[in-house]
C-alpha cells in the first residue's frame, strides 16, 4: 500500500510537470500542418574538386543561411541533411518561386574594364544583345499560343554566344562579388527606376578605384556581369581621372523591377555559392490546407479514441475505467514528451501517435484477459491482479521490443516525415510501457486494496463469472 | 466459441496462398504498366505535384467543377502532355508533370489562372522531388525493411527459438506481401492509389504490430509447452494457445483499427491511404497470426518430431517464477 501510494504520487507528479511542459513549450508544428516551403538543395561538387567535404558543405550552408534571412521569412530553418544536401524550412510562405530563385541562383557578380579600342563593336553588340533579348522575349510570349521549340533554342543560343562575346571585349580585374561587403537596393536618385547600391570591402574598394581611374573619361565603360551576362554598362566620367570613384560604393542600375533589385542585393549579401547547387526537393503546403488537414486528421483520431475508451469501459468494466484513466495520462506525458524533445508534429507524426494509443491499449488488453482466466482458475481478486500483470510483462516486453526495432530501423535510414513518425511511434512505445506497467497497475492495486467492497465483487472485473468460482 | 485452427490449416494455408498469388498477380500487371510493383508515387519517381483550389470569393468560379479537357489543353500547350489530371471536390485541381523547375512551373500556374480562374495561394501544394531524391528515398526505404526484419529474426531468436523466429518472419512476409498487392491492385482501379513513401512507412509499421501478435500466441505456446511437458502434442498445444489468446487478438485487432477506420473516412486526403494501408496490414497480421503463424510452427515441429523440446534458458524468465506461487 505504501508503495502504491509513493507511485501514485510520482504519477501526479508527472502529470503536473506534462501539463505545465506543454503550457510553457507548446508543440512545434511540421511545414505540412502550418504551411510554407521545404526545399532540398543538393550542393554540387565544382569542376575538379571529387566530392563535398563537411567543411564545404558548412559552407554553403552558411550562405544559405545568410540568403534566407535576406528574404526576411520568420523563424527559417537551415540544416544540412545526408552528406551533400541542405534543407531549407521556410515557414509561411506559399509561393516558393522567389525562394527557389534566391537560394538556387549561383549569382555570381563581376566588374570588368572594357578593353581599349572595342568601343565601336561594343556598341554593335549592345544592339545585337538587345535584339537577342526582345526576340527571345516575343518568342516566350507567342509560346503560350504555338510554341515554337526550335525557334525558341536558337533564340536562347543566340543571346548566349552575344553575352560571351560582350564578356571578351572585357578586361577580367578580379573584383567580383566576394569583394563586397554590402548590398542594397532602393530607388534611383530620379525615384522612377529601381537599383542595388553595393559596398566593397576595403581591398575590393581599392579596385573599384583603381578600376574606374583607368577608364575614367575615356569613353570605355565599366561592364557589370552578373552570371556573365551584362547587366549595366556606365561610362566613368572624366571628373575621377585623378583618383577613380573612392570611398568604395558603387550602384548598379539596371532594368530592374523592385523585386529583381531585392533579389539581387539578397544574392550579393549572402555572397556567392562555393559549389554550384541544384534544388531537388520542394514541398509547398499553403497555410488553409495544412490547417484543414491538422483538423480533419485530429478530430477523426479523437473520434476513433473516444470509441476505444467507450469500447474499454464496456467490455472490461471496472479494469477499462482505469485504463482509460492511464490511456489519459500516457497521452499527456507522450505530448509533453515530444515537446521536450523538441519533435516536430507532421501528419503522420498524428498518425504515429494515434497508432501508440493503440498499442498502449493492447498492454492493457494483454493484462486484463489474463487477470480474467485467473479468476476463472478461481483465484483470489488481489492475486488474480497481480499475476495478470506479471504473465502478461513478457508478451508486452516481446511485442514492443519488436515495434521498437522496425521504428528504430526507421528512423535510423529514413528521412523528413518517415523519420517524424517513427520518433513519435517510438517515444509512444516505450511510454505505454511505463504506463501500462506502472499507471494501470498502480490505480488498479490502489482500488483493490484501498475499497474493500471491491474485494467482494470481482464481477466488476470479469461478468459471468462461473459461480463456482465466486468467493 | 472456439477455433479449430490445426484441424483447417490446409483451408487457411490455402487462403493465405490464393491472396498472396493474387497480389503477385497485381503487380505483376503492375510491373508491365508502370515498370514498377506498384504505381509509383512522387517520392520514388520524382515529377512535380501541383494542386490548386479555385478562389471561391471570386463570384461564380466555383458554380461549376473544373474542366479536365480545358486543364489538358493548357497542359499541352506547355508541352506537357501525358501528364495526370485530377479533379478534387469540383474546385481543387491536381496536377501531376515530369520534374518542372520553377520558372516552367510558375508558367504552367500563371497559364492555368488565365484559364481556368483565380487561385486561392493559401491552399496552393507544390511537391517536386528530384529523380535521385525519389531513389535515394527509396532505396532507404527497402533497407530499413531489410533491417528491420533481420533485428526482429535476431531478436526473436535469442527470446525463443530460430524455427519461431523464421515462422513469425514468414507470417510477417506474408502480411507485407498481402498489404502492397492490394495496393499493386488498387493502383491498377479508376482510385490509381500510388505507393508513396507514407506506404513504405505504413510497410514498416505493419512490420511492427504484425509481429507483434505473433509474438503473444507463442508466448503462450512456450509457455503451455513449459506447463504441460510432454505430456500433450504440439497440435493441441498450439490450439490451445491460440484460443486462449484469441479475445485479446479480436479486442487488440479493434481498438488499433478502430481509430485508424476514423482516419481513414474522416481524415486529411494525405492520410487516406495510409490509414487503408494499415487497416489491411494490420487485419492481415491479426490473420497471419492466429492461422499462420501457429499452424505452420505446429507442422514444422510435429514434421521434426521435437515437438516439446523446449528448455531454452531464456523460458525460464523471472517473470513467469510468479506463477508457482
Amino acid at each position: 500500500m505504501q508503495k502504491q501510494r509513493s507511485l501514485i504520487a510520482l504519477i501526479l507528479v508527472l502529470v503536473v510537470a506534462a501539463i505545465v511542459v506543454l503550457i510553457q513549450l507548446p508543440l512545434a508544428l511540421g511545414l505540412d500542418l502550418k504551411g510554407g516551403a521545404q526545399l532540398t538543395i543538393q550542393v554540387q561538387p565544382a569542376e575538379g574538386s571529387a566530392r563535398i567535404t563537411p567543411e564545404n558543405l558548412n559552407d554553403v550552408k552558411r550562405v544559405l543561411e545568410n540568403r534566407v534571412n535576406g528574404l526576411g521569412v520568420a523563424e527559417p530553418i537551415v540544416q544540412t541533411a545526408g552528406n551533400d544536401k541542405i534543407l531549407v524550412q521556410l515557414p509561411g510562405v506559399s509561393d516558393p518561386q522567389q525562394a527557389e530563385r534566391v537560394l538556387g541562383g549561383t549569382a555570381k557578380l563581376e566588374f570588368r574594364p572594357q578593353k581599349p579600342g572595342t568601343e565601336a563593336e561594343f556598341d554593335v553588340r549592345r544592339q545585337e544583345l538587345a535584339l537577342a533579348k526582345a526576340k527571345l522575349q516575343v518568342l516566350l510570349e507567342d509560346k503560350k499560343q504555338q510554341p515554337d521549340e526550335a525557334a525558341l533554342a536558337e533564340a536562347k543560343a543566340q543571346l548566349q554566344k552575344t553575352n560571351e562575346t560582350i564578356l571578351n571585349l572585357f578586361e577580367p580585374v578580379d573584383l567580383t562579388g566576394k569583394n563586397l561587403a554590402n548590398a542594397g537596393f532602393g530607388t534611383t536618385s530620379g525615384g522612377d527606376s529601381w537599383q542595388v547600391s553595393v559596398e566593397f570591402d576595403p581591398d575590393g574598394g581599392q579596385k573599384f578605384a583603381d578600376l574606374t581611374k583607368s577608364i575614367a573619361g575615356t569613353g570605355r565603360t565599366i561592364g557589370i556581369f552578373l552570371d556573365d551576362e551584362l547587366i549595366s554598362s556606365p561610362i566613368v566620367s572624366a571628373e575621377y581621372a585623378a583618383q577613380g570613384i573612392a570611398g568604395g560604393r558603387a550602384s548598379i542600375s539596371g532594368n530592374f523591377t523592385s523585386e529583381t533589385a531585392r533579389d539581387l542585393a539578397v544574392q550579393l549579401r549572402g555572397g556567392a555559392l562555393p559549389f554550384p547547387v541544384a534544388v531537388v526537393e520542394n514541398r509547398t503546403v499553403g497555410a488553409t490546407l495544412g490547417r484543414d488537414s491538422i483538423n480533419r486528421s485530429i478530430i477523426a483520431g479523437l473520434a476513433g479514441l473516444v470509441l476505444v475508451f467507450v469500447f474499454m469501459g464496456v467490455y472490461y468494466r471496472l479494469p477499462g475505467l482505469i485504463a482509460n484513466i492511464a490511456l489519459a495520462i500516457y497521452a499527456l506525458l507522450t505530448l509533453a514528451a515530444y515537446s521536450l524533445i523538441g519533435v516536430t508534429m507532421t501528419l503522420p507524426g498524428i498518425a504515429g501517435f494515434i497508432l501508440s494509443i493503440g498499442m498502449a491499449v493492447d498492454a492493457n488488453v494483454l493484462i486484463f484477459e489474463r487477470t480474467r482466466e485467473e479468476l476463472r482458475d478461481g483465484q483470489k481478486l488481489y492475486r488474480a491482479v497481480e499475476s495478470g500483470f506479471y504473465r502478461a510483462f513478457s508478451s508486452i516486453l516481446d511485442s514492443n521490443v519488436t515495434t521498437l526495432i522496425a521504428c528504430a530501423a526507421l528512423g535510423y535510414f529514413g528521412s523528413g516525415l518517415v523519420r517524424g513518425f517513427a520518433v513519435t511511434l517510438f517515444i509512444g512505445v516505450l511510454i505505454s510501457m511505463f504506463t501500462a506497467l506502472t499507471c494501470s497497475r498502480t490505480l488498479l492495486l490502489l482500488v483493490v486494496l484501498g475499497f474493500p467492497g471491491v474485494r467482494q465483487k470481482p464481477e466488476l472485473f470479469c461478468p459471468n463469472l462461473p459461480a463456482s468460482v465466486r468467493s | 466459441m472456439r477455433l479449430n485452427v490445426i484441424k483447417l490449416q490446409r483451408l487457411w494455408w490455402t487462403v493465405s496462398i490464393v491472396a498472396t498469388i493474387a497480389g503477385f498477380a497485381a503487380m505483376a500487371i503492375s510491373y508491365t504498366r508502370f515498370n514498377a510493383p506498384l504505381r509509383p508515387g512522387l517520392d520514388f519517381i520524382g515529377g512535380t505535384r501541383l494542386q490548386l483550389a479555385l478562389d471561391c470569393s471570386v463570384a461564380g468560379q466555383c458554380d461549376k467543377p473544373i474542366e479536365v479537357a480545358r486543364v489538358r489543353d493548357v497542359l499541352a500547350q506547355q508541352g506537357l502532355e501525358g501528364s495526370t489530371i485530377q479533379v478534387i471536390d469540383g474546385n481543387t485541381l491536381s496536377v501531376r508533370t515530369k520534374e518542372l523547375k520553377p520558372e516552367q512551373r510558375n508558367e504552367l500556374q500563371n497559364a492555368l489562372s488565365k484559364e481556368i480562374g483565380r487561385f486561392d495561394p493559401k491552399t496552393v501544394q507544390i511537391d517536386t522531388v528530384g529523380p535521385t531524391v525519389g531513389r535515394e528515398l527509396f532505396s532507404a526505404g527497402l533497407l530499413a525493411l531489410v533491417i528491420s526484419f533481420v533485428g526482429i529474426a535476431v531478436y526473436l531468436s535469442f527470446r525463443f527459438k530460430l524455427d519461431y523466429a523464421i515462422l513469425a518472419i514468414v507470417a510477417l512476409f506474408h502480411d507485407v506481401m498481402i498489404t502492397a498487392g492490394f495496393f499493386a491492385f488498387l493502383g491498377l482501379t479508376p482510385f490509381a492509389v500510388e505507393a508513396d513513401s507514407l506506404f513504405l512507412v505504413a510497410l514498416l509499421t505493419i512490420t511492427g504490430f504484425s509481429v507483434n501478435d505473433t509474438v503473444v500466441i507463442y508466448d503462450r505456446v512456450r509457455e503451455l509447452i513449459a506447463e504441460r511437458g510432454g505430456k500433450d502434442s504440439i497440435q493441441n498445444i498450439v490450439d490451445d494457445a491460440v484460443n486462449q489468446t484469441l479475445t485479446r487478438s479480436i479486442n487488440t485487432s479493434l481498438t488499433t483499427t478502430l481509430p485508424l477506420i476514423a482516419i481513414f473516412f474522416f481524415g486529411g486526403e494525405t492520410l487516406k491511404y495510409f490509414a487503408l494501408a494499415l487497416i489491411i496490414g494490420f487485419i492481415s497480421g491479426a490473420y497471419s497470426s492466429i492461422f499462420i503463424a501457429s499452424t505452420t510452427l505446429a507442422w514444422w515441429r510435429s514434421r521434426k518430431g521435437e515437438t516439446l523440446a523446449v528448455a531454452t534458458p531464456q523460458d525460464t524468465r523471472p517473470a513467469n517464477s510468479i506463477d508457482k506461487i
